[in-house]
Order: C-alpha cells, then structure tokens, then sequence
C-alpha cells in the first residue's frame, strides 16, 4: 500500500474545512453527498482488502437510510437511530453472509448481488416503509438544541463522518486484525496455512463494512430529508464500486474519495446533458478501466512520482 | 386450482424459464470459458426486443427475419464489445472486465431511455389463436417462445459438442494449456461472446411479442438469470438448463399466489437450496477465478 504525503492530506484537509467559505450553496450540497459516496466507496475499499467485492451495498445503505427514517418518524433521536440501522445491516449481514462466505469469492459475489437486488424490491413493496414513494419530511438532527439545519452545518457533519469512518478503519489496518486482512488480500489459501481463520477474518471485515455503510444512509437521509426505494437500487450500489477504480485500486483510502469526488463532482458542470449524464460519466469509466487499470492515483504512483525522483539512474552490472 | 388453471400457469411458467435459459445460459458460457461476467447480457436481450419492434412494426418484415437478424446483430455487437472493451480490460483483470461489463449496461439502458422515452413498445401477436386440449388452454404465441427457446436450446447443446464447442470447453478449462493443444484463446473467446450475445438476441426477439419492448426489462431478466447462475451452478450448461425452468416455473407460480412478492419467495428458495447444495443443483461448474 502506498502512502499519501503529509503536505497533501494538509491541502486536501484546509480546502474541505474552508469549503464553506467560498462555495455556492449547490456547490455544498454536492459537496455534502460526495461525502456520503466516499464512505460507501472506501466500505468497498474495505471489503477489497480481504478479496471480496460487495455489491451488496445498496442493501445496507438502505437499511441505515430507512432505519433513520422511520425511527426519527416516532421521535427518536438521530444518534440512536446510527447505531440502530448498523446493528440491523449487521445482524442480517451475519446471517446472510454465515451462509455465503465459507463457499468462497464466487458465490459472496453472487450472494451480494442478489441481495441487493433483493432488498430496493422489499424497500418499495413495504407499507410502512412508505412503499414507493419512500419517506419524506424527515427532520434535521439536533445536539442539545444546536439543529443541523443549514447547508454548512450538514456539510461538516458530513466530513466528521468520513473523518470517523477513515479513523476507524486505519485503525483496523494497523491492528492484528487489519495484517490478517492484508495475508488475506495477498492470498487466501497461504493466510489459510499458516493459522489465518479466512472466513472468520472476512466477516469481521464485512461486518464492519456494513455498519458504516448503514451510517451513510442515516446520513444520505438526513441530508436529503427522504429515504426513497430508487435512491437505494442496485444500480446505485454498483456506481460506487467504480470510485474505488477510478480513484486507484492500491489506495484503499484515498482511492474511492478521491473517485466519489470525480464521479459526483464533475458531472455537475455537464449540465447541458441531463439525460446524457449517466452515458458521458460510463463512457469515461470505461475509459479509466481500458487505459488507466491503476486508476488516477496509480498514474500518480507510476508515471508522475518516478519522474519527480529523478535521480541519475544507478548503474548495475 | 381447476386443472385449465394449473397449466396455464405451468405454460408460462416454461416460457418464462426457457428465455432464463437463453439468457443464462448466455452469462454462464461467456464466464465459464472467458472469465467475464458480463452485466450487459440481459441488456442486449432489451436491445434485440427493440430491434424486433423496429423491424417486425416500423419496416413491415415478417417476424422471422426480425429473429435472424436479432441472433446476428447482437452476436455481431458482442464480438465488437469483446474486441473493443472486453479484451482490453480482461488483460487488467477479473474486475476491471466485470466493471466495464456494469457501465456497458448502464450505456445501453440510458441510451435506450433517451432514445424511446421509457415507454412500452408493443408488438402484434405473432400467431393468433389458442391450441385447446380438453379443459386445457394455451395461447399458440405463448407455445411458439417454448418451441423457438427449446429448438435454440438443442441447437446449442450440439454446437457444443462439435470442433469450436470442445476449444470453448477446453479453454474454460485452461486457457493456457488450450493455447499449448493449438487452440487460439483470442478466437475461442470472440466466438464465446458472439455465442453468449446471439443468445440473448433470440431470447430478446421471441420475448418481444408476449411483454413488448422497455428499456428496464434487461435489467429484470438479468436478475433472474443471476438467480438461474446460483441454483444451477455457477459456469454450468446444463445446471443453466435446469435452474431457468426450475425458477421460471416457480416464479410463475409463486406470482399466482402473492403477486409482486414472488420474486421474494424465490429468493428465500434459492437462499434454502444454496444452504444444502452450494455448487448448484447439476453438473460440474467450469473453474471460475477468484479463490
């Protein structure tokens, strides 16, 4: 795994802390969803470091999404309703996935795919879930009286949430747990030999995963008011696994934020094509994974940073 | 359930499943033998229902040509998609392919949104009229999908049987080993798509007539024929075989009793089914990457 530079996280953090200062309104608005984004991008992040692709993202996004909504509906508080949607996606990811993960990478791929597709159909056709209209008016959450009610205060709340997410995670990469992933990552039947309980590893993994992913969608909710069955279609689930690609696959970190900000951000200034939009965004997808498989940061890593250290080259004979 | 009931339900339940089988059968060929999981495979079936409409109501031609030049131009469509995309990310890997594939299909079903504004096309009966048996009825059009889907099903069966079959099981097998015995993986793999695409082409066209032509409808037979590639095993033929009718039928029925929640109920099946039998009902899956 590479590392990102100090003096760079320091750019990226000064700009994200003073976006506020100088950004139109719609500008934060994006800006607070490609936070959202960012955390489902790095929960696949996660997943790739054991070897597992999620496509079951848009699941537990849901579950976290419609878990604030309806509970905030009956006046609880938002706080609670983090914790409650995690341990939902979490429980019916245990039991899922119990079933799916020792019959390896195949059949977790198709397991999570058909969830998915399985719970934006169980989130449309429930009444009490609004059917498929969804949810709408869900309040903004308070602290003590503080409301997060305007747009600035969305969008740091935002950030605090990827903030938390990325603390959390680098402090798994950087446990036991986290070098059991990596023997994983590199190959499974040789972390298998020597001790590494694969599938145990793999579920705490995707565990974790899918509590953060739950607590995007608490947030997806609160920032957008609603919670709406289309919103959280498998589709939808699948375009963030591209921000992990375009971003860089060797980053696991900063890869899918950097790919969430381009696929979100970007767009925006095509507003001459709305309908044409997903077509333009899939092209040059399509384009980053023929000509660039290491994504952007690996251009970086490959072309740009060799060139920087350009030292005379070292003779060997 | 009067008797003329039961088999309604069973007849479409068999049409149903014989266009997962084209399908599938379609997906698990192209991932067996190239290593692809081609998202884009139910979106070329909405792609050949389009073409059918084009040429069966706006050209005026018989409907067997729309059939035949479906089966082409999506196998045709598929060995470009093979040469331009698939070949060029493959080499990056497993994922790289299988992303391409998902925004392939995002492309088709946008462009097919813009271009015909998400509305149902619909297609005139190809044969009118109702075969009757005793107490029991079946629309012939509804029969002419299970006799096309069965005679292309065969059909398959033998072309895999004969010289090009045999490189594409071999390559499955491995491609490398193939490529020592004199086998050109390149061409092998082209033939593949254009295979796994012109089955979805048929299936597009004979599909057409009984549910028209919309732009999502790719992306509801892909679903299924997911749910085929669980039960019947993931890269096996005759598993596909088997899994389609098993849930076509089961869908139909399941959709008589609970309507819209069908689809739920098969899933539990199949979740219950993968519990006992996690390779698939039947067959040999062919190596797939990953572990």
């Amino acid at each position: 795994m590479s590392k990102i530079k100090p003096a760079v996280l320091a750019v990226v953090a000064l700009v994200a802390i003073t976006l506020p200062l100088y950004a139109t309104p719609y500008m934060l608005q994006i800006a607070t969803t490609t936070a959202c984004f960012a955390m489902l991008g790095l929960a696949f992040g996660l997943g790739m470091r054991v070897g597992l692709p999620r496509l079951d993202i848009a699941a537990w996004w849901g579950v976290g999404g419609y878990a604030t909504a309806v509970l905030m509906e009956h006046g609880v508080s938002f706080w609670l309703t983090i914790p409650a949607g995690g341990l939902i996606s979490v429980i019916i990811s245990f039991l899922v996935f119990s079933l799916a993960l020792p019959r390896g990478m195949v059949a977790f791929f198709v397991f999570s795919m058909v969830i998915a597709m399985a719970f934006s159909q169980v989130f449309g056709s429930l009444s009490f879930l609004g059917g498929w209209g969804g949810i709408t008016g869900v309040p903004s959450p308070t602290i003590f009286s503080f409301a997060f009610d305007t747009q600035n205060r969305i969008y740091y709340l935002g950030l605090l949430f990827v903030v938390v997410t990325i603390a959390v995670y680098l402090a798994f990469y950087h446990s036991r747990i986290g070098r059991a992933w990596d023997a994983i990552t590199s190959s499974p039947r040789l972390a298998g030999s020597v001790g590494v309980d694969v599938v145990r590893y793999r579920m705490v993994n995707i565990l974790v995963g899918s509590f953060f992913i739950a607590a995007a969608g608490s947030f997806y909710v609160i920032h957008y008011h609603a919670a709406i069955p289309s919103v959280f279609s498998f589709t939808a689930g699948v375009n963030t696994i591209a921000y992990l690609f375009i971003g860089g696959f060797t980053h696991s970190l900063a890869g899918p934020i950097l790919g969430a900000f381009i696929v979100t951000f970007i767009p925006e200034y095509l507003q001459f094509a709305q309908t044409l939009r997903p077509i333009i965004i899939a092209a040059v997808v399509i384009f980053i994974l023929m000509f660039l498989p290491a994504g952007l940061l690996g251009v970086w890593d490959n072309k740009i940073k060799p060139r920087l250290a350009a030292r005379p080259p070292e003779r060997r004979e | 359930m009067s008797l003329s009931l039961f088999f309604q339900i069973l007849i479409n339940g068999i049409m149903m499943g014989g266009t997962y089988a084209l399908v599938a059968s379609g997906l698990t060929l192209t991932l067996g033998v190239i290593k692809v999981f081609n998202f884009a495979q139910g979106h070329f079936l909405m792609l050949a229902a389009f073409a059918t409409y084009a040429i069966v109501v706006a050209l005026g031609l018989p409907y067997w040509v729309a059939v035949i030049v479906s089966f082409c131009g999506m196998a045709l469509l598929g060995m470009l998609i093979y040469f331009g995309i698939i070949a060029r990310t493959l080499r990056h890997g497993f994922f790289n392919s299988m992303l391409a594939t998902v925004f392939l299909a995002t492309i088709i079903e946008q462009g097919s949104v813009v271009t015909f504004a998400s509305q149902t096309r619909t297609l005139p009966v190809v044969v009118k009229g109702t075969a009757k048996l005793g107490e029991v009825t079946a629309p012939y059009s509804r029969l002419l999908v299970i006799g096309i889907s069965l005679v292309v099903l065969i059909a398959l069966h033998f072309f895999m049987r004969r010289k090009v079959g045999k490189a594409m099981l071999a390559a499955a097998e491995n491609s490398d080993v193939a490529s020592l015995m004199g086998i050109n993986p390149n061409r092998v793999f082209w033939m593949t798509m254009a295979v796994g695409c012109g089955l979805s082409g048929i299936a597009g066209a004979i599909v057409a007539p009984v549910y028209g032509a919309y732009s999502s409808m790719g992306s509801v037979i892909f679903s299924r024929a997911l749910l085929v590639l669980m039960v019947g095993g993931m890269g096996s033929m005759s598993g596909a075989l088997a899994g389609a009718f098993l849930i076509g039928i089961l869908e139909s029925f399941a959709f008589q009793f609970l309507g819209y929640w069908n689809l739920l109920v098969v899933l539990v099946l199949v979740g219950v089914l993968m519990y006992f039998r996690p390779g698939g009902l039947l067959g040999k899956p062919m190596p797939l990457p990953g572990e």
